[in-house]
């Protein structure tokens, strides 16, 4: 889904031919989201199938360009008004280590909770070297990405506070 | 010990085998008797010249007890302080006052500038209350609002600058003229996350310029910014950063 409507996204913008999607899906997801070439074509052929992208008569370079159809502006501005979901509740092999360790004898949790806790911050600080170095202008999808990276990892340290603050009876 | 001449680094004082910073066996004990709470130690901790350490922690794991007994605000109950050096139990009051005048900056939640003083007015305050001539003063705090980026702002009170700009404000006067070492509780408490991102940039490059600072912060994001985070759990340092990394350095 993302894929497919990611296509669709940079096809408004001007008709692109297939390298130049996944040139242009790779640099505007910071590099974090690598599209092998075959991926592209088949996504393309899917959608040339809906009627949401159509193939341009070949040009003087003889590689076939792709261009998005009203139906697939449609596609777009729906998936663009759709919000996020996180669809099935993410099976989180941390969550899960977490709660066995509680419903178990002789397992130390808050020892689990502070390797974690260590771990987890280590990460933070190398996305935050990073961060350090990206340019807020020239590199904007690339902070934004390592941003939502730290966000998320900040999640799970609060996580991780509030499993020990429950543990400890505290109010909190 | 002799001369009254302020505490200043030796010759050779950036080497690491002398932390800036240095507690030793440190205990801090709140109230007597039967009511005596420990709310710190035993605990050691070495900080290097040019270090950013952040400190994590619950409410009252001893967080602000320590960064109090770094920044020479408070006694311990038992062990040694050192800052540049010296012992703080043996210094002297004197010298006592001029390490805090001269060499440690402290940044709060709360700014806590002076609202009848503009901008640059607020940051030369410590020099003049220090003895320096009004003209030199100005000279330096321009040079510490520079840093922050915030000269163009330097004749506004306090009043007509945001909670960011405040802060930045209250870095600079922390580290306006010779002040080697940064103190700062829960400085972004109060920011957004743009904001608190660029006093952490700033904390960032002081240390980057050779300053050493410890940041006192529940908050993840802020720490990953120092260079060393310490886990403090009922006034113990129960974990840091960097020592899984160490030991397998060590081993191999």
């Amino acid at each position: 889904m993302t894929v497919k409507n990611s296509l669709l996204a940079i096809l408004a913008q001007e008709p692109t031919h297939g390298y130049g999607l996944k040139s242009t899906f790779e640099r505007s997801t910071a590099g974090t989201w690598p599209l092998n070439i075959g991926q592209v074509y088949q996504t393309l052929s899917r959608l040339e199938r809906d009627g949401l992208v159509a193939a341009r008569p070949a040009d003087d370079s003889a590689r076939q360009t792709w261009q998005i159809t009203e139906a697939g502006r449609d596609a777009l501005n729906d998936w663009y008004r759709e919000p996020v979901i996180a669809d099935p509740p993410v099976r989180d092999e941390l969550a899960i280590k977490v709660l066995l360790a509680i419903a178990a004898d002789k397992v130390d949790v808050s020892d689990i909770l502070q390797t974690q806790r260590t771990a987890t911050m280590e990460r933070i600080q190398e996305l935050t070297r990073h961060k350090r170095k990206a340019d807020p202008e020239s590199e904007l999808p690339w902070l934004l990405m390592i941003e939502a990276l730290v966000l998320k990892a900040e999640a799970e340290v609060k996580w991780l506070d509030l499993c020990e603050a429950r543990l400890a009876g505290g109010a909190s | 010990m002799t001369g009254a001449a302020a505490p200043r680094p030796a010759a050779g004082a950036g080497s690491t085998s002398h932390p800036i910073l240095q507690l030793r066996s440190v205990t801090r004990v709140h109230g007597e008797g039967a009511l005596a709470v420990r709310a710190l130690g035993p605990l050691n901790l070495d900080v290097q010249r040019g270090e950013f350490v952040a400190v994590m922690g619950p409410s009252g794991s001893g967080k602000s007890t320590m960064l109090g007994l770094a920044g020479a605000l408070d006694q311990p109950n038992e062990g040694t302080v050192s800052v540049l050096g010296h012992d703080l139990a043996t210094i002297g009051a004197q010298r006592l006052a001029e390490l805090r005048r001269r060499v440690i900056g402290y940044v709060f939640q709360d700014f806590n500038l002076l609202p009848g003083l503009s901008a640059l007015e607020n940051v030369a305050l410590p020099l003049e209350l220090d003895g320096a001539r009004p003209r030199d003063a100005w000279i330096e705090a321009r040079k510490a609002l520079e840093d922050v980026q915030l000269d163009h702002l330097a004749a506004r009170y306090p009043d007509d600058l945001s909670g960011g700009e405040k802060q930045r404000v209250a870095v600079a006067r922390a580290c306006v003229g010779p002040r080697q070492i940064l103190l700062a509780d829960e400085p972004t408490g109060a920011l957004d996350t743009v904001t608190s991102d660029l006093v952490m940039r700033l904390m960032r490059a002081q240390c980057d310029a050779g300053r050493t600072a410890i940041l006192v912060t529940h908050d993840a994001g802020h720490a990953a910014w120092a260079d060393r985070i310490l886990f403090l759990r009922d006034g113990r340092i129960v974990d840091e950063t960097g020592r899984a990394a160490r030991d397998r350095a060590s081993r191999a």
